[in-house]
């Protein structure tokens, strides 16, 4: 099978999945009873007002019905308003998501940075003082509840060393975020000290797996020094697993991080689909729920095509 | 690479992530404080404001949201706790005087001498603007209820630029048609508002119901712009004493003092910043960090007063005009006819300590309440019945009461031995074997209540009542226990409790005919009683002042729901410095009323 059609068919079956998704959620969340209206209006509305917010909203049509309109609007770029806060759902997501994106992004990016070559040296010297260090810091970052870590860092760093501030940059756009960069410091280190602390397990067990191969033994009998052969060979082996693991993890660089944007006061995407759900805001959730799901199947793709590409024997088995 | 190489490279990495650190902090929100002309004033967890006209549906007409309209668009009569205690604060009003007529059908109101940001006078005609508005749209209007304003408002007529005449459908007691229906008038900028489109010339549309509903529709949908809130020019016509500097999509509102104001509440503070947090922690974490002026802290960081006060707050705890209970209801199948019976109600009453909960759960920051009347601040409305608690926790007094009436303890369960209608048995509709169990569809979320509602789990095991607890959030709660009747499916709920931050906040004047006349809209267990409903209609048509307080003792005795602790509203934490303010108990904040002290 040629590459062109390999990528069709999954993208083919990623629109089916995201469809699925769509179905699924829809209809379990109209099978919640009782609806949304109460909830949102409050405990002081009329029927009167019920009705007519059900009316407005399309929520006294049939199920079939409402689906299809979500569909056909779904089509033309509309993802309807918010019940609780009075913005279109594409207009929160496009300004949420960038948010979440360069929150997690750069956490993402400062943990690998720092988890590949840890795991690498960790493995080079196993069993050493170093790896032992670094393994029961891994455990500490690992087991440490992300919340209860930011919240040291925050007493630490923001309320006895007054340096950085408690909260997340509070801008709306991306220009605005950056404009308070000691404000993306400390929930961009929890993040990533969690990030670092799975990643370098990962890393360190693949280049232990790699180092017994049998290319390890050949390339140091043709007298390749260890780093070398770390940086020549090993290396790329050793991310193939770890690059699998990143493709899963797309979703939670688009779905946000719940934990730290509750804790450092930063309205991302994690929060934006928490506090839906809590409010039954139905718009909302369907929005959310579609981005994720479209993050987790180009995730799955992204993953399996830099797999092929960097193992080609991966790209082997497909054939 | 050589070990000095390597240390030296540490080293550098240390200073250079130092340097960073060092030149990353100041960052934020600085706090103000004394000698200062700005705020940062922390909006509830979870809050986004986003809506700024003072009229709209119930999805957008909350409280903040309300609080920011208000100090924008000054209120006809400001009935609110905002002095200190529930009255007219006419210093912060447009009106200056309301009389009524004699057989208490009419009122005659006068305005001050009072003009827009834009130097027209406000008059008469902005108020028919806001009263022809909601008759052409009132069943979108979110605080309209049927048979209330506007409905009881046959006529509006203006006598001149300062004064006009409403008349209603019949005589009313005085004090609530100010303080729970006048109060709702806002004078709204007719001179720059009545157009039927964005781009169409200022008529007198408002006057024809057609054209109403057309410039209802163009306000609506220019309040659906977040974005334009600081730039359109719509909203920049504002009779309050601020005005919107910015207004964020993400929550973070600006208001600048309006120089035109020419009230009797000019603004103590020339900015002030409305800050969203997404959640009390980091609200908290702002606090401790110093980056709030007025904030607040969870009940349960009550035990670290102290840390507050030597980081240069003041915890002052902001009570609400609310009372919080568990409704029953009775007309679910099964428990229904137990509900109805007063001997089963008083044997659950006297089963809560409310004392205790108050004083261990909240850590001091709720009130008992014992009956459909506020308890936290003293008021005239409260009936000694309902002050001296009608029935004291007691769990073997309870159980007393249970037991003769027909229940007999099997097991740890009460359970109906003695079914019939006479005195000693377990009452009408109440079958053979019944087990006086409940379960409660809670609010989740909280410690605290999760806390509330183990200890009453407790207390009721003692009298042999089964409680169970399924908790969700607040929105599937009031979704699941509608008001409904036995044969729905929808009416299989015993017990509701949405309370966590008080279950109802009454307008000025606390009459309850949404909450417990028959077919009230906010009466989710169906409770009726014909004696209380009189006695409600009393409460909105009397002008004796006493019929609140049989309506008090009323409900006290009769237990419609479960009373409970209400919490306070908010334990604020404010900065030393920051006076000329009492906290509303009607939820509502007045930044114009805050000043920092020199």
């Amino acid at each position: 099978m040629t590459t062109t059609l390999y990528l069709l068919r999954r993208v083919l079956q990623a629109l089916a999945v995201v469809l699925i998704v769509t179905i699924v959620v829809f209809c379990l969340l109209h099978a919640l009873p009782g609806g949304p209206a109460r909830g949102v209006l409050g405990v002081s509305a009329t029927p009167a007002q019920i009705a007519a917010f059900n009316q407005a909203q399309g929520l006294d049509q049939p199920l079939p019905v409402q689906y299809v309109r979500f569909l056909g609007r779904l089509l033309t770029g509309d993802l309807g308003t918010s019940y609780t806060l009075n913005e279109p759902v594409g207009q929160l997501i496009v300004e949420r998501l960038p948010k979440t994106l360069v929150l997690t992004g750069i956490s993402a990016v400062l943990g690998l940075v720092i988890a590949i070559p840890v795991g690498m040296w960790q493995a080079a010297r196993r069993n050493g003082a170093v790896d032992y260090a670094a393994t029961a810091l891994a455990f500490v970052f690992y087991s440490t509840p992300a919340f209860f870590l930011g919240l040291v860092l925050i007493i630490v760093f923001s309320q006895q060393l007054p340096w950085l501030p408690s909260q997340a940059p509070g801008g709306n756009t991306l220009a605005e975020v950056f404009q308070d960069p000691a404000g993306l410091v400390l929930p961009v280190v929890t993040g990533a000290l969690a990030m670092i602390a799975v990643f370098s397990r990962y890393m360190r067990a693949s280049t232990l797996e790699n180092l017994q191969e049998d290319y390890v033994r050949t390339a140091r009998a043709g007298g390749a020094s260890t780093s070398a052969i770390l940086r020549r060979h090993v290396f790329r082996n050793s991310l193939t697993p770890v690059i699998a693991m990143l493709g899963y993890y797309l979703p939670v660089l688009f779905g946000g991080a719940l934990v730290t944007e509750q804790l450092f006061n930063y309205p991302g995407m994690g929060l934006l689909f928490w506090n839906a759900a809590q409010s039954s805001d139905y718009p909302t959730l369907l929005g959310c729920v579609l981005v994720i799901s479209i993050a987790t199947v180009v995730g799955t793709l992204l993953a399996d095509v830099a797999q092929s590409l960097i193992d080609p024997r991966v790209k082997a088995s497909r054939a | 690479m050589s070990k000095p190489r390597r240390w030296a490279l540490l080293t550098g990495a240390a200073i250079a992530v130092s340097a960073l650190l060092a030149g990353c902090s100041g960052g934020g929100n600085a706090s103000s404080g004394s000698g200062s002309d700005e705020i940062n004033y922390a909006l509830p967890a979870n809050f986004t404001p986003n809506w700024i006209l003072p009229i709209g549906t119930a999805a957008h007409l909350n409280t903040n949201n309300g609080s920011i309209a208000q100090s924008l668009y000054e209120p006809l009569v400001a009935y609110d706790g905002s002095t200190g205690k529930i009255a007219w604060n006419k210093a912060g009003s447009v009106a200056t005087d309301a009389e009524f007529a004699e057989d208490g059908t009419s009122v005659t109101m006068t305005l001050g001498d009072r003009h827009w940001s834009d130097g027209e006078p406000i008059t008469s005609r902005d108020v028919e603007f806001w009263f022809n508005l909601i008759k052409a749209n009132k069943d979108q209007w979110g605080s309209y209820s049927e048979g209330k304003a506007p409905d009881n408002w046959t006529s509006f007529e203006a006598v001149d630029d300062t004064h006009f005449t409403i008349t209603f459908d019949k005589a009313y007691n005085p004090d609530w048609m100010l303080a729970n229906q006048l109060s709702h008038i806002i004078p709204l900028p007719q001179h720059a508002w009545d157009k039927t489109s964005a781009s169409a010339e200022v008529t007198d549309a408002d006057r024809s119901t057609a054209g109403a509903k057309q410039v209802w529709k163009v306000l609506n949908t220019a309040a659906g712009k977040i974005a334009d809130y600081a730039s359109d020019d719509l909203w920049k016509t504002i009779s309050g004493p601020y005005g919107v500097e910015s207004f964020s999509t993400a929550g973070r509102v600006t208001l600048t003092a309006n120089p035109e104001y020419d009230g009797g509440e000019e603004a103590g503070i020339g900015t002030v910043n409305l800050l969203p947090f997404t959640s009390a922690d980091a609200e908290v974490n702002a606090v401790r960090s110093g980056e709030v002026d007025y904030g607040y802290i969870n009940a349960t960081d009550m035990d670290q007063e102290s840390s507050f006060t030597q980081k240069g707050y003041e915890v002052e705890p902001w009570t609400g005009w609310a009372i919080t209970y568990m409704p029953y209801n009775f007309n679910n199948p099964d428990m229904g006819a137990v509900f109805e019976q007063l001997y089963a109600r008083q044997a659950v009453q006297m089963s809560i300590d409310q004392e205790s909960l108050a004083k261990v759960v909240f850590n001091g920051t709720a009130t008992p309440t014992f009956g459909p009347v506020p308890q936290a601040q003293e008021s005239d409305y409260v009936s000694d019945v309902q002050r001296d608690n009608p029935y004291p926790f007691s769990t073997k007094k309870a159980k007393q009461l249970l037991t003769s009436h027909g229940w007999t303890m099997q097991g740890d369960t009460m359970v109906c031995t003695d079914p019939g209608t006479s005195g000693s048995q377990c009452g009408e509709g109440v079958a053979e074997g019944t087990e006086f169990t409940m379960q409660v569809l809670s609010q989740s979320g909280s410690t605290v209540t999760d806390n509330m509602m183990s200890a009453i789990q407790s207390s009721l095991a003692k009298t042999g009542i089964g409680f169970t607890i399924k908790t969700a959030p607040v929105s599937s709660v009031l979704s699941q226990t509608p008001t409904c009747t036995s044969d729905e499916a929808s009416c299989d709920w015993d017990l509701s409790f949405f309370g966590t931050a008080g279950s109802w906040y009454f307008p000025a004047y606390p009459t309850g005919e949404s909450l417990f006349q028959t077919a009230g809209s906010a009466n989710f267990g169906s409770y009726s009683n014909e004696e209380v409903d009189a006695l409600i209609d009393a409460t909105t048509t009397s002008t004796d002042p006493t019929k609140v307080q049989d309506y008090s003792a009323a409900l006290a005795e009769d237990l419609p729901v479960i009373w409970l602790p209400s919490p306070d509203y908010q334990i604020s934490v404010v900065k030393q410095g920051l006076t000329g303010f009492d906290q509303d108990s009607l939820a509502n904040f007045h930044p114009a009323q805050w000043k920092w002290s020199k």
